[in-house]
């Protein structure tokens, strides 16, 4: 009996200086299977569509449902949650890339640690850390917390970045998801304690104002987090601090 | 024995650079070139697009017009201040922008993104049509300052070749729409529309605002390239502010 088989087509790179090649895959269709499952199934027999003998293909994976941001990668063109893009709701061959802003590191796998080191830069934490007990933090009520909640959801997979017109190596830019994160820390009762340093580092080179206000973050953004309402408020917040700086200094 | 040849420890990580938090001044140009857009070029903009409809008027009403502007104090200074010098860096500054950005339509084919792309196109029509608009309707020919009455026909003889005629049409579209955009784009990146609702609000008011502009600037020309003022005089006479009070009609005519 004649199974259904799920055609991929995926771009491989044995390291960052190999050449780039495309390799295809036939993989046994299931139901539910997504693009991990199917990159699985590849890892279990790493055999080429005509036949020829391959490596696994290197991808970074971790949650499997679209909560640790790792599977980011290019299919079909566009930036999206491996883990969350299911085979029948694509259209065959499935073009598998990594994805394009990043470091390549080998095959699917990219080096997305520019976006831990944004998050470092802008302070994107609450300061809880003392030689004593600090007790209960502040009550954060309700309605700040339905402001805050879906900025928390953040997942970090870079999505928004890799869309972004603006994100690449002349601008600098920081991005959707760290600007977003400012908003984030700014709003907690506790985390605001660095707002104006947060602010002041969003106006250095690369800085909230490279934003073009494309809005391809907001349309990619697997978490719906509300990017493009967090820019326009951050921007202000930016442009009144840098004001109050420039009279009070 | 073989030794492994280590690659030298890079300085610099490959990729897109993190943000360099605090430091440089970009923040300040982007915003200026921001602010510019609105005061004084859109302002200007404005006042322009108001004038050329004396136009409708005919030789006379325009070459007023073109006087009463030129009568401003300091006019010369004004111009430069809040026109020539403001537009070269909002130009200028534009254009580097836009090399720096990497438009990606086509994989990412949404309206946003698609609007991202025509302001930097029309910005582009805009410079290009703004510096020889400017050269030969201000710097070269005869001199509008000192002969008001010569404007209508000056325009006139521009627009009577068809080239000049639809690229004055195209730069009218594309500017409209810039300045239109630009504001809405103004509005959301200096956190005065932070709201998706109120963006798409704003949006059908800019568009509106755009639309008017234009179809003001066309019926504009229209007024150039008519039936109604064919033929006009290189010069025409200009009423004087007296002439004015001497063939206006007595005060009691009015009641």
């Amino acid at each position: 009996m004649a199974t259904k088989t799920v055609q991929l087509e995926i771009k491989r790179q044995a390291s960052p200086d190999a050449p780039a090649v495309w390799e295809k895959f036939e993989v046994e269709w299931r139901p539910g299977l997504n693009v991990t499952s199917a990159l699985m199934d590849i890892a279990l027999n790493p055999t080429t569509a005509d036949g020829h003998a391959t490596t696994p293909v290197t991808y970074d994976s971790n949650c499997l449902e679209e909560i640790c941001g790792s599977c980011a990668m290019r299919i079909n063109g566009r930036a999206r949650m491996a883990c969350s893009s299911l085979i029948d709701n694509l259209e065959q061959p499935i073009r598998v890339e990594p994805l394009t802003k990043f470091p390549l590191v080998r095959d699917l796998q990219v080096d997305r640690s520019v976006l831990f080191e944004n998050l470092k830069r802008v302070k994107a934490w609450v300061p809880i850390d003392g030689t004593y007990d600090l007790g209960s933090g502040p009550r954060v009520f309700p309605q700040q917390q339905e402001v805050n909640y879906p900025l928390s959801n953040c997942i970090s997979c870079t999505c928004c970045m890799e869309v972004c017109p603006q994100f690449n190596e002349e601008t600098g830019f920081v991005g959707a998801a760290t600007i977003a994160q400012v908003k984030l820390f700014n709003n907690h009762p506790t985390g605001k304690v660095f707002k104006e340093e947060r602010l002041r580092a969003l106006a250095g080179d690369g800085g909230v104002q490279e934003c073009g206000f494309a809005q391809n973050c907001v349309e990619i953004c697997p978490k719906q987090i509300p990017l493009t309402n967090a820019i326009s408020d951050v921007s202000r917040d930016v442009l009144i601090q840098k004001a109050k700086d420039l009279l009070r200094s | 024995m073989a030794t492994a040849q280590h690659p030298p420890t890079p300085t610099v990580r490959p990729g897109v650079q993190p943000l360099r938090a605090g430091q440089g001044t970009s923040f300040l140009w982007h915003k200026l070139h921001s602010l510019l857009g609105i005061v004084p070029i859109g302002a200007f903009l404005l006042e322009h697009l108001l004038s050329n409809y004396e136009a409708l008027k005919g030789p006379a009403a325009y070459g007023a017009q073109v006087r009463f502007l030129n009568s401003l104090p300091m006019v010369r200074l004004l111009e430069w201040v809040f026109i020539f010098l403001p537009l070269l860096y909002h130009g200028l500054y534009g254009v580097y922008i836009w090399l720096r950005g990497k438009s990606n339509i086509v994989y990412y084919p949404w309206a946003g993104n698609w609007m991202y792309t025509a302001q930097r196109y029309t910005g582009l029509i805009a410079l290009l049509y703004i510096g020889q608009h400017v050269l030969r309707q201000r710097f070269m020919g005869i001199s509008l300052p000192e002969n008001p009455g010569a404007a209508f026909a000056k325009v006139q003889h521009e627009l009577a070749n068809p080239w000049m005629l639809a690229v004055y049409v195209i730069a009218m579209i594309a500017i409209c729409w810039h300045f239109a955009y630009g504001i809405w784009l103004f509005a959301a990146k200096w956190g005065i529309t932070p709201g998706v609702n109120s963006r798409k609000r704003f949006g059908y008011v800019c568009a509106a605002l755009g639309l008017a502009l234009a179809i003001m600037g066309l019926v504009s020309i229209w007024a150039f390239v008519g039936p109604r003022y064919k033929n006009t005089p290189d010069i025409v006479p200009l009423a004087t502010a007296q002439l004015h009070i001497q063939n206006a009609p007595p005060a009691y005519t009015l009641l």
